[in-house]
């Protein structure tokens, strides 16, 4: 009984936890998206201000608040973070599962395609992509989602490969079902956890890359609040002593990443059946 | 796992950044300071921005500034008047088209070989023939008549010919091949001991020099960006160092800062031409809407308090600016305009711009006063000037938005979009470039917004034409404004100027820098032109 008690707790203690890393989360992009695009324009008359109670995180060389600057930032870097990591984690699954069942050769073709992908410094390809494609948003979302897929498909592959050799699977087929039908009630509903905690585990990557393409100027334009961008301007004035202007916005960038790692992490706990029941 | 690395190698960068603002406490630097080797004081090293291509003047070395290994016909005095320097005397022909000049015959190149009359016309020559930066179009000829006189033929009086010969030093015939550039034999007050590319060229005085020896006898001159000039700065390493309006508001002990005038300017070029439609050859489009009216153009001029974006956004380093070459003998002092909010808004509402929705920006006939002006994003000065300009003149009810692309963009977008552009040069041929009719849309950046004016184009035809400078200058002047119009903000007003940049220098205490001239356009390059004035301070 004792034992069964504590599991219960700490699967409570998991899902309670998630749920608030994913309130929170939620609540700091909604609060992004919800800022006006004008909101945080100040005026250059109070520029390179440090933080204060009425500028959080200061104000940066033209006099916009950088605390709101930092929301708008965090959520833009959110969203594109989010769409591509959604776009890589159906290519990995597409892409898992033709290299699973397909011929040989497919799987092949496919393992080589991964494997050269992932040989590439990932920052070096989406710089590649983003340039060939005239940088800003597009550039940056083909690139980034170019480049993310590969280590979910090879798991999706492996999982997938596994699935096959399963009795069930191999009964279905004797009773002549067809390859779709195994598929879509086999394979898929198995594939879907994996596809989750891909996609969260995913998302830090993609912001950090989004903001480190952004921050060496092959990603968004300086107009657009992005991380990357208040990090990159930020540089030029560090010299002269204005730390706020990296520090905080940088600190506030780590913290999501690591909330964001953490709901992967708690989510994979939930949903992998080796962890869940622990 | 690979997020968790990451995120560690964010962390760590984290804290890499601070620990180098860290490094920009001064109390260290004076400890480093304490700790440098006592230079000789006949020495100095000068840190400067940008490394030239070459040091042969007939390719452009030296353009605007004097190019101290070697010696010009003319030269500049600090109030930007001539004076002899390889010369003793000059004449031009009542015609205008044939100047004769005598040159000294106790100047001797580097290698010991004399100067004479036939280097001279063998550099106009070459100069004319390479068609770089120095334009040289107008000379017929350059032919020495014995060892001490040269006779230049030109095909049209040119006011501007010793602007040009000020900057054209004189190259040796005998010791001149495709490699000069970066091994010049010269008879200026200094010579070239050595060039690392990227990383620092050593002069050394030329002790044959006919003028004045120069005080100081050895000078290097690092290259570096901004960031690290100024870390050279805290750490003692340099005895002048360039910087800009944002780095320089750092104080370093045993350094002051000079904030030297220059004409580098930034402003709006707005374009005059309504958008009807036509291209550029290049396929660009032509013309803007609101901004062709002279009233919107005016009203942005007046609405600008040039003061106040000059101490906010360059912390004090830089001036008004209402023109291309303030402060040059060749501007017209009637161009200062005063900021006059009232009278801005005067000119919207007479002209009939009103806001009638009420959501600030005023509108004309359903056409709102609103565009867009493009700067070369991570150029952070004129992106600030930009912003803050802009939001002045919000004021007004005319709404400019501000945006960053690349220079390749805005080659597109230059025609029909405002510009934050920048100019400034030591000679009065650059308003010739900026506002003559047949520049108008062509692809250099001198007039994008298709300025075309017979009147102009007269008083700078006759500026290039006069026989005196006096006579050149008046007509520049009038080029600007004549009473009736010009060039200038009261008149048909092509440019909305806005600052004039100082150049921020870090000198060590106790060096003293000479009467610098007025800098044109240059990351520190203008900054030695008149090295041979440099000296310390006697102990």
């Amino acid at each position: 009984m004792k034992v069964q008690r504590r599991s219960i707790n700490s699967r409570t203690k998991v899902v309670s936890l998630s749920i608030i890393i994913a309130v929170s989360l939620a609540f700091v992009y909604m609060f992004g998206i919800l800022i006006p695009d004008g909101t945080a324009a100040g005026s250059f008359l109070n520029a390179k201000q440090p933080p204060s109670w009425e500028h959080l995180f200061g104000t940066d060389a033209l006099g916009r608040d950088l605390f709101l600057r930092t929301l708008k930032g965090l959520s833009v870097s959110m969203t594109i973070g989010l769409a591509a990591s959604l776009i890589s984690a159906v290519i990995a699954v597409f892409v898992g599962i033709m290299a699973a069942s397909g011929s040989k050769y497919a799987d092949a073709f496919v393992n080589w395609i991964i494997d050269l992908v992932m040989s590439v410094p990932h920052t070096i390809l989406i710089i590649l992509i983003s340039f060939a494609l005239g940088r800003g948003l597009k550039g940056l979302l083909i690139g980034i989602s170019a480049t993310h897929w590969c280590s979910l498909a090879r798991l999706i592959r492996s999982e997938v490969l596994q699935l096959r050799t399963q009795q069930y699977v191999a009964v279905s087929r004797k009773l002549g079902k067809s390859e779709g039908w195994i598929m879509t009630h086999h394979l898929l509903p198995h594939l879907i956890p994996q596809f989750f905690v891909g996609l969260v585990l995913m998302l830090p990557h993609a912001i950090l890359h989004e903001a480190s393409i952004s921050f060496l100027g092959f990603g968004l334009s300086p107009e657009q609040p992005a991380i990357g961008i208040i990090l990159s301007e930020s540089m030029r004035y560090l010299s002269a002593g204005m730390w706020w202007l990296a520090v905080l916005p940088g600190l506030v960038l780590v913290l999501i990443v690591l909330l964001v790692d953490q709901l992967g992490e708690q989510l994979r706990m939930i949903i992998d059946p080796y962890s869940a029941q622990r | 796992m690979m997020h968790f690395k990451k995120i560690l190698t964010i962390l760590l960068s984290l804290i890499l950044m601070i620990s180098i603002t860290a490094c920009g406490n001064p109390s260290e630097a004076t400890t480093q300071e304490s700790m440098r080797v006592e230079t000789a004081k006949d020495s100095v090293v000068i840190a400067i921005g940008s490394e030239p291509e070459t040091l042969d003047p007939t390719q452009g070395w030296g353009h605007g500034n004097s190019p101290i290994v070697q010696s010009t016909l003319v030269k500049y005095t600090a109030d930007l008047t001539f004076e002899n320097d390889l010369a003793t005397d000059y004449t031009l022909s009542p015609d205008g088209l044939t100047w004769t000049f005598i040159i000294r015959d106790d100047a001797y190149f580097t290698d010991g070989e004399k100067v004479t009359a036939a280097d001279i016309a063998f550099t106009l020559e070459t100069a004319k023939a390479a068609r770089g930066s120095i334009d040289l179009t107008y000379m017929e000829s350059a032919v020495a008549q014995d060892d001490t006189t040269v006779v230049v033929t030109l095909t049209q009086p040119t006011s501007i010919f010793l602007n040009t010969l000020a900057s054209v030093g004189i190259v040796p015939e005998h010791a001149y091949d495709e490699n000069y550039g970066m091994n010049p034999v010269g008879s200026g007050p200094y010579q070239l001991v050595e060039w690392m590319p990227q990383e620092q060229i050593l002069f050394q005085v030329n002790e044959t020099y006919y003028g004045d020896i120069p005080a100081i006898k050895n000078v290097t001159v690092v290259f570096m960006s901004e960031d690290a000039a100024l870390a050279a700065v805290l750490a003692g390493e340099v005895d002048a160092s360039y910087s800009t309006a944002t780095l320089g508001t750092t104080e370093v002990d045993g350094y002051h800062i000079e904030a030297i005038p220059s004409a580098d300017n930034r402003g709006f070029t707005l374009p005059v031409l309504p958008n009807e439609g036509k291209t550029t050859p290049s396929g660009a489009s032509i013309g803007n809407d609101v901004t062709c009216n002279l009233e919107i153009r005016q009203a942005i001029a007046y609405g600008i308090d040039r003061q106040q974006v000059a101490d906010i956004v360059l912390n004090g380093f830089g001036r008004p600016a209402y023109s291309e070459n303030d402060g040059m003998p060749w501007n017209n002092p009637e161009v200062v305009i005063e900021t006059n909010v009232p009278y801005a808004k005067q000119l919207l509402a007479d002209a009939g711009w009103e806001d009638t929705d009420g959501d600030g920006i005023v509108e004309k006939n359903g056409l709102k006063a609103e565009f867009s002006c493009i700067y070369p994003s991570g150029d952070s000065v004129r992106q600030a000037v930009a912003v803050a300009a802009a939001e002045q003149v919000k004021a007004l009810g005319i709404q400019i938005n501000v945006e960053g692309i690349s220079w390749d963009e805005i080659m597109q977008r230059m025609f029909s979009d405002a510009v934050m552009m920048g100019w400034g040069s030591a000679i009065p041929n650059e308003t010739y470039y900026l506002y003559r009719s047949d520049g108008a849309l062509a692809d250099d950046f001198y007039n994008p917004e298709g300025y075309m004016s017979d009147v102009t184009d007269r008083y700078l035809d006759a500026a290039l034409a006069a026989l005196t400078v006096e006579e050149a200058n008046e007509n520049w002047k009038k080029a600007q404004w004549d009473g009736m119009t010009g060039t200038s903000m009261q008149g048909e007003c092509p440019w909305v100027w806005i600052v004039n940049l100082d150049h921020v220098t870090y000198v060590r205490d106790g060096l003293f820098i000479g009467e610098q001239p007025i800098h044109g356009h240059g990351h520190g390059l203008p900054l030695i032109q008149n090295l041979q004035e440099w000296a310390w301070e006697k102990h």
